[in-house]
């Protein structure tokens, strides 16, 4: 598995496309909390994870169900603000933070894109 | 060469920034582009303590709050350039009608070619930006606009630039080319 982040408008995407090929036809865009896992990569992560807050359904263990080892995943970085005040933007950080730490983990590549640049974490 | 500077806020990215343009300037002319306009008495503030700080420098100050490929008809382009900020210029270029702040959604395309003009153009140029993409936040339309707008001239001026530095806590981390002074 490779593990893509950065902020936004940084250029994770692209880098998706151009570093290992994909098509926009492979590579999904969560916007819920459903996840079509028979494409290769798996784009904004944080809108899937943000659905299932929402929904109360815990995406960290959802995703440890999944084989994820020939996944690209990208994740947007939303560490580095203020403490939301908003209770569910608060677990929206904090839980996509435990998945991006579990990702990176079981990864074997980690990226970070600055820039537009790729800064090549692990 | 071009050299690219961002971070996060209050993080000694100008202090960083000046120090590498005078290096770069190796005794010749340098120039400050000031981008700021200021507003209010806080702004103000944020300009005396820019202007100290750079005090004794030797920079030649203009204030180019907008169009800023404009400043080349003042300077030469053999001296060495500092912008800061284009986060400012973004944002002047956004509203460039103070009585009415209306947004202009063209500005980041025009302000884009104005830095590749100035930056195509002179020897050296140094460029700070700020880094505000990575917080866990849902900012309404105006508020995207600018930080997409933002992050299309942080991309674009990373890909021309010889060097991109990330400033952190005054310590920097090299995402491209090196310093080489």
């Amino acid at each position: 598995m490779k593990l893509i982040i950065g902020g936004a408008y940084q250029g994770k995407h692209a880098f998706a496309k151009e570093k290992f090929g994909f098509s926009e036809e492979q590579i999904f865009l969560c916007t819920d909390t459903a996840i079509d896992f028979s494409r290769p990569c798996i784009d904004r992560l944080e809108e899937y994870v943000l659905a299932c807050v929402q929904a109360g359904i815990d995406p960290l263990e959802k995703l440890k169900q999944q084989d994820l080892s020939d996944k690209v995943i990208i994740c947007m970085d939303i560490f580095c603000g203020v403490v939301p005040i908003d209770a569910t933007m608060r677990l929206w950080r904090h839980t996509t933070g435990l998945v991006c730490q579990y990702l990176a983990k079981n990864a074997d590549n980690v990226y970070r894109i600055y820039c537009g640049l790729e800064q090549k974490l692990k | 060469m071009i050299v690219f500077i961002t971070g996060g806020a209050k993080n000694g990215k100008s202090s960083y920034a000046q120090d590498l343009a005078v290096k770069l300037a190796n005794g010749g002319k340098h120039y400050y582009l000031a981008t700021m306009i200021p507003c209010d008495e806080e702004d103000r503030d944020r300009i005396r303590h820019h202007l100290v700080d750079r005090a004794g420098l030797g920079f030649e100050t203009l204030e180019q709050g907008r169009d800023i490929a404009k400043c080349l008809e003042h300077t030469d382009k053999e001296g060495t350039f500092l912008l800061d900020s284009v986060t400012a210029l973004l944002l002047n270029e956004l509203y460039p009608d103070p009585t009415t702040w209306k947004l202009d959604p063209a500005a980041p395309d025009r302000c884009q070619a104005g830095l590749e003009a100035l930056c195509g153009q002179v020897k050296n140029i140094v460029l700070v930006s700020d880094y505000i993409y990575s917080d866990a936040m849902k900012y309404g339309e105006e508020t995207e606009i600018y930080r997409r707008g933002l992050a299309q001239l942080d991309r674009f001026l990373a890909g021309i630039s010889d060097t991109v530095i990330e400033v952190s806590a005054g310590s920097h981390i090299i995402h491209k080319g090196g310093i080489g002074l």
